[in-house]
């Protein structure tokens, strides 16, 4: 038998405010339309309990509904709150079962067979459905039943935060629900209240035969509805790849650091929905809406997938004041792109490594420092040209064997290329000059005599070398090894396709 | 806890002088010497010490003279090489240097300051000293001369002894060997004297 658990959320709109304003959730809140045309007069589009409680109601005027509470406190309807707080919802009931359905703003249905097992009986299920929503910073009510509509309407009448009714209970729990909580046409219901069925219970007692004679399927569906039996199919409801968090401001804001004091709030609700499902974020985006009416976008990525709000804050600070907006900001969204991460721990022998929470900071205040196309580890090239080497993010194994012995290209490791009698221990290194200056050489025969004015102590050379002949990059060169009259021991290089000599580098 | 005993290889009590620099953990270890005298060679042995155990090492490389393909034929493993490229700037240099061996889990921090080494206070001497020790890493600065004065527990001169040259015929081709020493300017560990000569292959 399916069993359906239904996530309500009242006043949803008030209650996104509220979850952005926490501080506002002992005041009577008015949510109007701030975006009415001039001259329209603003209306209160959502009131949250307590403004209901001293008479303000949606569609009152905001004068009227300050005359009935003059303690109201309004706020405008932004949009971005309210879808971050239903994409919260949903995420936080997709935490307690994977199938879940979207029924609007403030109402999930949840699909709660087979978790008997994992959580408990239904009674415990709607305390973690409770839990989950609270954790995101939505008060929720729930309601469980065989059917959507019966677990809807018993969310939506209870007086505590869960409600279970058993199995064939659903008629009579259902009975004294008024009609209008069926959400039916206007015409229907209209019609249904001139016979007199203003109850579920009254529609339930029709004849069935009489309602599908005088008005259709739809007659016959509302009357299932009434009995509490579900025809419509459930639509599962799967996350989006990225998910965002938002804040309108009331005020412009100039400074990184105001905006800091933003960004983190904002992090924080993201972080909380990301922990809840146990996802942790690879990479950020952050849009500013500006003053200008323009946006300021960033995207952020984070080298190592996190959870933690204070190392994310410190990317997203240092990667706004390394390209800051060029207006006021009015408005921040942040989205993540949220990925799995096993837990784990490193072994026993496994030597001490930078945490990753202080590495990507610290890489981030050394990107800010020295430019991030500074920073990381090489990468060699397949190539025999010299100084062929790439520059990739620095991101150290974990692993204390790799398990793939032949490494990815370039990269070799110390215990695949052990020291052996044919490849001594000690090599020498070259300090490379980079770029490779030019200089003037004079030679004897072909053996250089003189760079740059300076005596040729002794030399060696030439060394060949040439590569990518096929291709316009073709180079060509003859190596020298030599020690100039100040006991530097250099190597020079002339190309042989323009003749110019180079000094490479000094072994040193 | 910060163990300060000389890890293998390093200056020990009345013991011989080692052919090589080995930093000490938890301690500033300076390697100085003109050009072509084998410091760069030290410096690049050293982190390939570090990154055959599989422990992390970063070097801040003030005139981007660091040869990776160098390295990786010496047997360094880039993976687990943080290289920071300063463009010239030794402010930047030393400034970088700072944040790493403030970040615990680097075992090695190399800081090569190539022929211009910057004056450093006394005071930017003794940070840099107490945050190396906080953090149990070994701080290697390589350069023309000193940098910290008597913050480092170890001062190690190169000096160059000779050049091997090699090629089929008399005529040499190529560089073949360059033999080093070292000279202990400073240790707390070890008497000064010269180390015996040591052979780098080209």
């Amino acid at each position: 038998m399916s069993r359906f658990g239904c996530v309500l959320v009242e006043h949803f709109d008030a209650a996104a405010v509220e979850r952005c304003e926490p501080a506002l959730r002992e005041s009577p809140l008015a949510i109007i339309n701030a975006s009415a045309p001039t001259g329209k007069i603003k209306t209160v589009l959502e009131a949250n309990a307590e403004a209901r409680e001293q008479g303000v109601r949606p569609g009152m005027t905001e004068t009227e509904a300050r005359a009935r509470c003059p303690m109201l406190v309004t706020r405008p309807w932004v949009e971005e709150y309210v879808v971050a707080a239903r994409d919260a919802l949903l995420e936080a009931a997709l935490a307690v079962s994977p199938r879940i359905e979207d029924g609007g703003a403030g109402l999930v249905y949840v699909d709660t067979v087979g978790l008997e097992r994992l959580i408990g009986d239904p009674a415990s299920i709607g305390r973690r459905l409770v839990h989950q929503a609270r954790a995101v910073g939505l008060p929720a009510r729930v309601g469980l039943a065989v059917s959507r509509t019966a677990a809807r309407v018993a969310a939506a009448r209870a007086t505590g935060a869960v409600t279970v009714i058993p199995p064939g209970r659903e008629r009579a729990a259902l009975a004294r629900a008024p009609l209008a909580a069926l959400d039916l046409t206007p015409d229907l219901a209209a019609t249904l209240a001139r016979w007199g069925a203003r109850t579920l219970g009254e529609l339930a007692a029709l004849p069935r035969d009489g309602l599908a004679m005088r008005l259709g399927p739809a007659g016959l569906r509302a009357h299932d509805l009434a009995l509490g039996l579900d025809r419509d199919p459930f639509r599962p409801w799967t996350p989006p790849p990225f998910w965002e968090e938002a804040q309108g401001l009331e005020w412009e804001i100039d400074s990184i650091g105001a905006l800091a004091l933003v960004l983190e709030t904002v992090l924080e609700r993201l972080g909380q929905r990301l922990a809840a499902v146990a996802l942790t974020a690879d990479a950020l985006e952050v849009r500013l809406g500006l003053a200008s009416g323009g946006y300021h976008a960033r995207a952020v990525s984070l080298a190592y997938p996190m959870g933690e709000v204070k190392p994310m804050l410190t990317l997203l600070v240092l990667d706004l004041e390394a390209h800051p907006p060029q207006a006021p900001v009015t408005r921040v969204a942040v989205s993540a792109h949220p990925i799995r991460t096993s837990a784990g721990q490193g072994g026993l022998w496994q030597p001490p490594a930078p945490v990753p929470r202080d590495l990507v900071s610290m890489l981030a205040r050394l990107a800010a420092l020295v430019g991030a196309e500074n920073l990381g580890s090489p990468v060699l090239g397949d190539s025999h040209r010299p100084d062929d080497f790439t520059m990739l993010a620095f991101s150290p194994p974990v692993e204390l064997e790799p398990s793939d012995h032949r490494g990815p290209r370039g990269w070799r490791s110390p215990r695949q290329n052990p020291a052996t009698p044919d490849e001594p221990e000690h090599r020498l290194a070259l300090r490379r000059t980079r770029p490779a200056s030019r200089v003037d050489v004079e030679t004897a025969g072909e053996r250089p005599a003189r760079v740059d004015a300076r005596h040729v102590v002794a030399c060696a050379g030439p060394w060949r070398a040439s590569g990518e002949w096929w291709d316009a990059e073709a180079w060509a060169r003859d190596e020298w090894d030599v020690v100039l009259g100040d006991g530097a021991l250099c190597r020079l290089a002339r190309d042989r396709l323009t003749g110019h000599w180079y000094l490479d580098g000094v072994y040193d | 806890m910060h163990d300060h005993r000389p890890h293998e290889g390093a200056p020990s009590t009345g013991g011989p002088t080692p052919k090589r620099v080995v930093p000490i953990r938890g301690e500033i270890t300076e390697i100085v010497g003109a050009l072509s005298s084998g410091r760069t060679s030290h410096l690049v042995a050293c982190l390939r010490d570090v990154v055959s155990r599989c422990e992390t090492a970063a070097l801040v490389d003030t005139d981007e003279t660091f040869d990776p393909a160098f390295a990786s034929q010496a047997g360094v493993d880039l993976r687990r090489l943080l290289w920071v490229r300063c463009g010239g700037h030794r402010d930047v240099a030393l400034r970088a240097a700072d944040m790493l061996v403030r970040c615990p889990g680097f075992a090695l921090v190399a800081l090569d300051l190539g022929e211009r080494v910057p004056r450093l206070s006394t005071t930017l001497a003794f940070r840099l000293k107490f945050a190396v020790r906080r953090t149990d890493v070994a701080l290697l600065i390589v350069g023309r001369r000193r940098l910290t004065g008597s913050s480092a527990a170890l001062a190690i001169e190169t000096l160059r002894e000779g050049i091997e040259w090699a090629g089929p015929g008399p005529v040499p081709t190529r560089l073949a060997r360059v033999r080093t020493t070292t000279r202990v300017l400073r240790s707390r560990h070890a008497a000064s004297g010269w180390s015996p000569s040591l052979w780098w292959s080209a």
